[in-house]
């Protein structure tokens, strides 16, 4: 079930040249975790801040569950939404506990607010510290208290800006496992925004990728990774390397060899090869593989990048096994297991 | 679809406030604008042919030689007490600004005092060397007087500026320029210098505001300009047009100096860029340079502050047992009083102002705003002027109206007209701090208080206003010290026999009796005192703490 729609919306700050946010429209289903991925000034953030209601569009409509929250001049105010929002700096009310922190946004109605915000920090860890006061905390708690903050009034959906851009990589990967647990434990829907594909790749249900204002695509990772609409979604999870091939009855003649492909007879024109690095193997012996030239190696501990180049100095990526040696070889010979064929031109 | 309540996304009450406040405040300037287009009074054509030369050229000298002595006083000592260790460097940082605690109209009549036959040179050079003279050892009630009066009150903002600047100009700024074999001296004119420049620049066109705003002093050593001829226009020949257009002749100076100001600021960014600020590290100087580092701020303390002090302390131990009675302890109390609600009503309006600011989506909202503090920049005697016209046009339709009468005050020449000529004058005093205060805690706090349905008036009251409460009483405070000095618009403005500290202050002195006016003086400064040691370690810690934020 849908719980949150924006349809073509559309933002532009009032010295800003260019759109930020430009005809944007796309649906969350209830409960799932979406990523805003981007790089800074792709309009993620004044997504978010749509959705709160912290800034109004020039056109479009917002509705949240069921309900027309946004459309032409009108709108409800950031206070009636009971929208949930982990700010990038926390925004911790740094004259209050912990714990008045976290009962800050919780109403009456909703029954002993001590009690409902003594559990929402139990849900996140942080039972003991409900007396100390914010600059007590370390940067991983306070983002834990933020979010105990966010989630205790029960919102119809949390929003979190850049939720681990201040954590250190240690943390990083700790922490993101952690929240996505605290998320699905309260069966809340989530959008965050950030501009590291990890981020969005071990924590999202679904992606949205946004380039200059636009929305480019918004799916499953995988099938971002597998079957990109255009190749800035395609460039975003990573190197491609594309080498051009001629289509012939039997394969594809390219400037590092033959690749067998019944398909290619297919095509009557000249194409392009589009392959990820972990889309190649290296292999030991010379068969029926592609090969060139050697250039560099570089070890990443979990893998290593093999970069290797034809005789026109035209190099591609390729990524292997880190305990693999090149010691002393000059020619590797390697070959594609997936790629896709483009039209060259 | 169900539709929940909505409302207009560019509307909050706030914003409505906030217009209002701003539509008040810019009546009393936009009425002196607007009177610029009646024909003159009849007094005009007098005072243009035989006054206004000697009220432009008056002006002009008092603000020249005012720059030029609170520059060289102001950065002198700056530059000092910034970078070299002598004895008592540290006390002088404080000690030398005190002066900004005494207006320029008591420090003249001190002055007059000191050098009168009766004050201590005299008396001593008599006494000791039985040297006598005929009326003052100097006479001071002159031009020249008048500058060296309102130099030594006003050098401070001088000092205190470029001294900020100078502390934030990064060590290795100052390192680079002795490792390339400049000396102190050299990197003091090639580059500490240019570089506090914009900082010097807005010292001194502080300082000329002052200056423009002064009408005590001037009028005290009988120095004609444009505010004494306001007060003349209005008071001796009742000619309120008259006045209008020395006001508006005023304000063309005013915008001078603002537009000079900016106009050298240019688009430049002095402030060191980098992060790294360490002050620099202070030079140990000889022993014959320490002893006469520590004397010229020493001369500057003694001729700016301490003597005048003692004088006043003198003539209090004299009179108080005649001034100080119970009429006394009522003018205190009404001076205290009128000072606290102005600083109260400013404080408040300039929440409002800033808080519709913050919550509003536009641009074009903080540019309007601005305009609210512009009072700070007008003399006093202008404001009243544009402040009194509309109240007696106001009384005047009342009554006409509603009484059918012609006469009768219902604002005019009540406290009522008085606060809210406050307000115009000193918004900015109290709108500064304010404004500070909300961009340090940042808007996040307010959003996220929101977010959490809260609405934005309760938001104020549980989130905003608990984190910026020392920004809200040093604007109150700075509101009351400026308040209680006031002299001119207050005159004009105030009741019919009302009497604050500022205003019998400046009676008795200018009736013969300048040793009874000391006593109220002598609580004038006491009471500035107190928010300059206070603004003194704001300052300070700035300078030492924060990153570099003055940009141009």
């Amino acid at each position: 079930m849908t719980i949150l729609s924006l349809q073509k919306i559309s933002k532009k700050y009032s010295q800003a040249k260019d759109f930020a946010v430009n005809d944007v429209s796309f649906d969350v289903k209830e409960g799932e975790i979406l990523a805003l991925v981007g790089e800074s000034g792709s309009g993620k953030t004044t997504l978010l801040r749509l959705i709160a209601g912290l800034e109004h569009p020039d056109s479009g409509s917002i509705s949240l569950s069921g309900q027309v929250i946004v459309e032409g001049k009108k709108s409800v105010p950031a206070h009636e939404r009971q929208v949930g929002m982990v700010f990038q700096d926390y925004a911790l009310f740094p004259h209050l506990t912990i714990l008045d922190n976290v009962k800050f946004g919780i109403k009456k109605s909703m029954g002993d607010r001590s009690q409902i915000a003594k559990n929402t920090l139990e849900l996140v860890g942080l039972k003991e510290d409900d007396t100390k006061y914010p600059h007590q905390l370390s940067g991983g708690q306070q983002q834990r208290v933020a979010l105990a903050r966010a989630i205790a009034p029960n919102p119809k959906i949390l929003l979190m800006d850049e939720p681990f851009s201040n954590l250190d990589a240690l943390l990083k990967d700790q922490v993101r496992e952690e929240i996505r647990q605290i998320i699905k434990k309260t069966g809340i829907t989530a959008i965050f925004v950030t501009h590291d594909t990890k981020d969005a790749l071990s924590t999202a249900d679904r992606i949205a990728i946004l380039h200059k204002g636009y929305l480019q695509q918004i799916d499953i990772p995988k099938e971002l990774y597998e079957n990109p609409v255009n190749p800035y979604v395609a460039n975003f999870f990573g190197k491609r390397n594309e080498i051009f091939a001629t289509p012939a009855e039997e394969g594809f003649y390219t400037s590092f060899g033959f690749v067998m492909d019944p398909e290619a007879k297919k095509h009557k024109h000249p194409v392009r090869l589009i392959f990820r690095p972990e889309h190649a193997e290296v292999v030991q012996r010379p068969g029926q593989q592609l090969s060139g030239k050697i250039v560099k190696t570089s070890y990443f501990g979990s893998h290593q990048m093999v970069k290797i180049e034809d005789e026109d100095g035209k190099q591609v990526t390729i990524r292997t096994n880190p305990g693999r040696s090149f010691e002393g070889m000059e020619q590797a010979f390697f070959y594609l297991w997936k790629y896709d064929v483009e039209e060259a031109f | 679809m169900n539709i929940l309540k909505r409302n207009y996304y560019w509307w909050n009450k706030w914003t409505g406030y906030s217009l209002l406040i701003l539509l008040l405040v810019v009546t009393p300037l936009f009425t002196i604008f607007i009177k610029l287009f009646d024909s003159p009074g009849g007094s005009w054509q007098h005072i243009a042919n035989s006054l206004l030369f000697g009220y432009f050229q008056n002006t002009v000298f008092l603000l020249l030689g005012v720059a030029f002595f609170t520059f060289l006083i102001g950065v002198s000592t700056a530059w000092l007490v910034s970078n070299y260790e002598f004895p008592g460097r540290k006390y002088f940082e404080w000690l030398l600004i005190l002066p900004l605690g005494f207006p320029g109209y008591i420090m003249a009549y001190t002055y007059v005092g000191i050098f009168d036959y009766t004050g201590p040179v005299q008396v001593f050079l008599r006494n000791n060397f039985d040297i006598n003279f005929q009326g003052s050892v100097i006479d001071l009630m002159n031009l020249p007087g008048a500058i060296f009066i309102l130099s030594i009150t006003l050098y401070p903002y001088v000092f205190l500026i470029s001294r900020a600047s100078f502390l934030q100009q990064s060590k290795t700024m100052q390192e680079a320029s002795f490792l390339l074999g400049a000396n102190r001296l050299k990197t003091f004119f090639k580059v500490a210098l240019p570089m506090a420049r914009p900082a010097i620049v807005a010292g001194i066109a502080l300082a000329s505001m002052e200056v423009l705003n002064d009408y005590g002093t001037v009028k005290y050593f009988g120095v004609n300009t444009f505010t004494t001829g306001i007060f003349r226009a209005w008071f001796s020949m009742g000619d309120v047009t008259t006045a209008i257009y020395l006001a508006a002749i005023l304000m063309v100076f005013v915008f001078l100096i603002l537009y000079l100001e900016s106009r050298q600021r240019g688009n430049r960014q002095f402030a060191a860029v980098t992060g790294l600020h360490k002050p620099t590290a202070r030079l140990i100087p000889s022993l014959g340079k320490k002893l006469l580092y520590t004397g010229i701020c020493t001369f500057i303390f003694l001729l700016s502050f301490l003597f005048p002090f003692f004088q006043l302390l003198h003539w209090v131990s004299m009179t108080y047992h005649k001034v100080v009675n119970q009429d006394f302890f009522l003018l205190i109390y009404r001076s205290f009083g009128l000072a606290a609600v102005s600083g109260l009503v400013i404080v408040f309006l300039a929440v409002v102002l800033l808080y519709a600011l913050r919550l509003s989506p536009f641009q074009w909202v903080k540019n309007i705003t601005k305009i609210s503090t512009l009072g700070y920049a007008i003399p006093g005697a202008v404001i009243a002027v544009g402040v009194m016209i509309p109240f007696l046009a106001l009384d005047k339709w009342i009554y006409g109206t509603l009484f059918s009468s012609t006469a009768g005050l219902l604002f005019s020449g009540t406290l009522f007209t008085l606060v809210f000529a406050y307000i115009v004058r000193f918004m900015a005093v109290g709108y500064n701090p304010v404004e500070a205060g909300f961009q340090k805690i940042g808007i996040h706090v307010n959003e996220a208080s929101r977010l959490l349905g809260v609405r934005s008036t309760k938001t104020l009251w549980k989130i905003d206003l608990p984190l910026i409460k020392t920004s809200l009483v040093s604007g109150v405070l700075l509101v009351f010290v400026d308040v209680l000095k006031e002299l001119p618009l207050t005159l004009i403005l105030r009741p019919f026999n009302f009497q604050t500290l500022a205003t019998k202050t400046f009676d008795m002195a200018t009736n013969e009796m300048i040793a009874e006016s000391s006593n109220a003086a002598l609580i004038i400064i006491l009471t500035g005192i107190i928010p300059i040691i206070l603004l003194n370690r704001m300052i300070m810690k700035r300078g030492k703490e924060e990153k570099p934020k003055i940009s141009g």
